[in-house]
C-alpha cells in the first residue's frame, strides 16, 4: 500500500500548484501544454519519490519541473522561443515562491470558499448539496429535479474545476521581491534525475 | 473537440469521471477492480486521480460553512467572505470641540473634578477627516465646560429611574430595544442593567458583552459601566465586554470616551478617546488602544452575525471565546495545544466544526464528550 507516498504526495506537492503554474507559464511559451508539462512534473516528481522520498518537497518540485523544460528543449519541441532562453533565471522565478503555501485551517476554508463560489450555478447547487448537505447523489437529483446521471457529470466537472481553482488559481502568483535568495536549495536533489 | 486536448486535460477529465461514479454509490468491488486498472495503467492517471481526490477531500471542509444554515438552500455566493456588511458610519466623528455633556453619578463627578489636561489620552486617529482643534484649546474646552456643569449641576439629583434587566443564556443572542431608541444586542450568557433618567442614560454591564446602538441624545449621556470602567456615547455604535480584569470596548461608529475609576493609588485615570476602529482594552494597569480600520474593529465583532474571527490568536483564548457561546466547552489538556496560534472566522455554535478543522490542520488531537471536547496534543 502506498496511502502514505500518496497523502505525502497531496499534502507537499499539490500545495504548490499555484507556484508550480505560474512558474510554467513563465517559463514555457505555449499556454496550450501547460496542462500537460504540469501533469509530467507531477508524474516525475511521484514516481521519484516512490523510490525515495525528497526531504524538500518543494525544491525538488521545481527542480524536476527545471529539467523538463530543458528535456523538452533538447528534443527540440520548442525552436529557440525567447522566454527559455536564459535557464538560469528559472532560478531566480523558483524565489518568487511563497515558502508560506501551508494554509491555516481559516486561509484553507476560504481559499476553498472562494473556488466553490467561482462554481457554475448548477454545478455550485450540486456540490453544495452533496459535500455540504451531504446528500446522495440521489437525492440531489431527486432535489433538484435533474437525472442523475446529470448530477454524476456535475459532480464530475464540480471536483475538476475545484481542484483547478483550489490548488492552482488565485493565489501568490506574483511575489514581487525577485532575487530574494531560496534558503532551501533544490540542487542537490536534482541531481537525483526523476526519470 | 476530443482530438484536439490535451492528453492530460483527457486524463483529468477520466479520473473526474471516476470519481463522480464512486461517489453516485452502488459502486462495487468490480469497479474498483476497474479503477484499479485504470491507476496501474500509468503514473499520469493515478496523480490526475490523487490531485482530483484531494480536491474532493478538502471540499468536504465546505460543511463548516453550512452549519446552522437552513437545509436545502444553497446561499448566494460571496455570503461567508464579510461576515458583517450592515453597518455604514455615515455619522461624522463627533467633534472635539463639543464637549461632553456631564453625566451625574457621584463617583463620574469626583472623577471630573480630578481631570487634567495631562491626563486626556488621544486615541491615534485613522480616518479623521476633519482638522482638529489644537489639542490644547481642545482640553481647556473640555475642562471649562466641566467646571460649569459641576457648578450648575452638582445638587440635582436624576430622580430615581427603575432599573430594567437583560439578559441572555448560553447560545442566544438577543436584540433589546431600549426606551430611548437604543438597542442593545446581548451576545451569549451575557446581562445589562439598564437605567434610564433624564441625565443620563446608564447601563450595568453585568456579565458578558453587548453591543449598542445609542440613539442620539446629547443631554443625554450612554454610559456603559463595567468593572470599574466607564465607556461613554452619545450617539454611537460600539460593543463593551466584561472580562476577569478589565472591560473591552470596540467602536465602529462615532466616537467613545472611555474613563476608569481612579487606580488602586487613588491617583485618577486618564480618560481615552476612542474613534471608530479602536478597539481597547482597559484593565488595571490602564488602557492599551488597538487603531485600525471600522472593518478591522467589526470584526471583532462578528459574533452578531454568529462568527468569531481570530487573529493569530492563541488556542487557548480562541476556546475561552468558543465556551461563551457553547454549554458544550472546549478544554485544552496541553499547554503546547494552548499555545498554538490560529485565525480564522468560524461559526460559534458549532465548536465542533472548529475543532475538526483544528485535527486536520494542526497537531491536536480531540476527545469529543457530551460536555466538552478535550483538546490534547498530538
Amino acid at each position: 500500500m502506498n496511502d502514505s507516498l500518496d497523502d505525502w504526495f497531496a499534502r507537499e506537492i499539490l500545495v504548490h500548484e499555484g507556484a508550480l503554474v505560474s512558474f510554467l507559464h513563465r517559463a514555457w511559451p505555449d499556454r496550450a501544454e501547460i496542462h500537460d508539462l504540469r501533469q509530467e512534473a507531477y508524474v516525475r516528481v511521484y514516481e521519484a519519490a516512490r523510490k525515495c522520498r525528497p526531504t524538500t518537497p518543494r525544491a525538488f518540485l521545481f527542480t524536476t519541473a527545471r529539467h523538463l523544460i530543458t528535456d523538452r528543449l533538447r528534443r527540440g519541441r520548442v525552436v529557440s522561443i525567447e522566454p527559455v532562453g536564459d535557464l538560469d533565471a528559472l532560478n531566480v522565478l523558483i524565489d518568487e515562491v511563497s515558502p508560506e503555501r501551508r494554509l491555516d485551517a481559516h486561509q484553507t476554508l476560504h481559499r476553498l470558499a472562494a473556488a466553490f463560489d467561482r462554481l457554475p450555478p448548477r454545478c455550485r447547487e450540486v456540490m453544495w448539496l452533496r459535500r455540504v448537505e451531504e446528500l446522495p447523489q440521489k437525492e440531489v437529483a431527486a432535489r433538484l429535479g435533474i437525472s442523475e446521471k446529470t448530477v454524476e457529470k456535475q459532480v464530475a466537472k464540480g471536483v475538476r474545476l475545484m481542484a483547478g481553482y483550489f490548488y492552482g488559481n488565485g493565489q501568490v502568483r506574483r511575489a514581487t521581491r525577485p532575487g530574494v535568495p531560496e534558503t532551501e536549495d533544490g540542487t542537490g536533489h536534482g541531481q537525483q534525475h526523476p526519470d | 473537440m476530443e482530438q484536439d486536448m490535451a492528453s492530460s486535460i483527457r486524463i483529468e477529465r477520466a479520473a473526474a469521471a471516476w470519481l463522480a461514479r464512486r461517489d453516485a454509490g452502488g459502486w462495487a468491488t468490480r469497479d474498483q477492480a476497474e479503477l484499479d486498472q485504470w491507476l496501474d495503467a500509468s503514473t499520469a492517471h493515478r496523480v490526475a486521480w490523487l490531485r482530483l481526490q484531494a480536491a474532493w477531500h478538502e471540499s468536504g471542509r465546505l460543511k463548516a460553512l453550512g452549519a446552522g444554515l437552513p437545509a436545502g438552500q444553497v446561499p448566494a455566493p460571496g455570503r461567508w467572505a464579510t461576515p458583517s456588511q450592515q453597518e455604514h458610519s455615515a455619522d461624522p466623528p463627533v467633534r472635539m470641540a463639543k464637549p461632553w455633556p456631564i453625566h451625574g453619578t457621584s463617583s463620574g463627578a469626583v472623577r471630573r473634578s480630578a481631570l487634567d489636561p495631562a491626563a486626556l489620552v488621544f486615541a491615534p486617529r485613522k480616518r479623521e477627516p476633519e482638522p482638529r482643534l489644537p489639542r490644547r484649546l481642545a482640553a481647556v474646552a473640555t475642562v471649562a465646560v466641566v467646571g460649569i456643569s459641576l457648578a450648575v449641576g452638582w445638587r440635582v439629583h436624576s430622580p430615581t429611574v427603575q432599573p430594567v434587566a437583560y439578559g441572555t443564556a448560553v447560545g442566544t443572542l438577543e436584540t433589546a430595544a431600549l426606551a430611548d431608541g437604543s438597542e442593545a444586542t446581548l451576545s451569549s450568557d451575557s446581562r445589562i442593567v439598564v437605567a434610564l433618567s433624564r441625565r443620563e442614560r446608564h447601563i450595568d454591564l453585568e456579565r458578558g458583552e453587548a453591543f449598542f446602538h445609542a440613539a442620539k441624545d446629547p443631554k443625554r449621556p450612554f454610559v456603559v459601566a463595567a468593572g470599574g470602567h466607564q465607556a461613554i456615547a452619545v450617539g454611537t455604535r460600539f460593543a463593551v465586554r466584561r472580562d476577569a480584569d478589565g472591560m473591552r470596548v470596540v467602536v465602529t461608529e462615532g466616537l467613545v470616551r472611555l474613563e476608569s475609576d481612579p487606580g488602586v493609588d487613588g491617583r485618577p485615570q486618564p480618560t481615552t478617546l476612542l474613534p471608530a476602529g479602536s478597539v481597547a482594552l482597559a484593565g488595571p494597569h490602564g488602557v492599551v488602544v488597538q487603531s485600525g480600520t471600522v472593518d478591522e474593529a467589526r470584526q471583532a465583532l462578528s459574533w452578531r452575525d454568529g462568527f468569531l474571527a481570530f487573529r493569530d490568536t492563541s488556542l487557548a483564548a480562541a476556546a475561552a471565546e468558543f465556551n461563551r457561546y457553547n454549554a458544550r466547552k472546549i478544554v485544552i489538556a496541553d499547554p503546547s495545544v494552548g499555545a498554538l496560534r490560529i485565525g480564522g472566522s468560524f461559526r460559534w455554535s458549532n465548536a465542533e466544526a472548529f475543532v475538526r478543522l483544528l485535527e486536520q490542520g494542526f497537531p491536536v488531537r480531540a476527545e469529543y464528550g457530551d460536555r466538552a471536547i478535550v483538546l490534547h496534543d498530538r
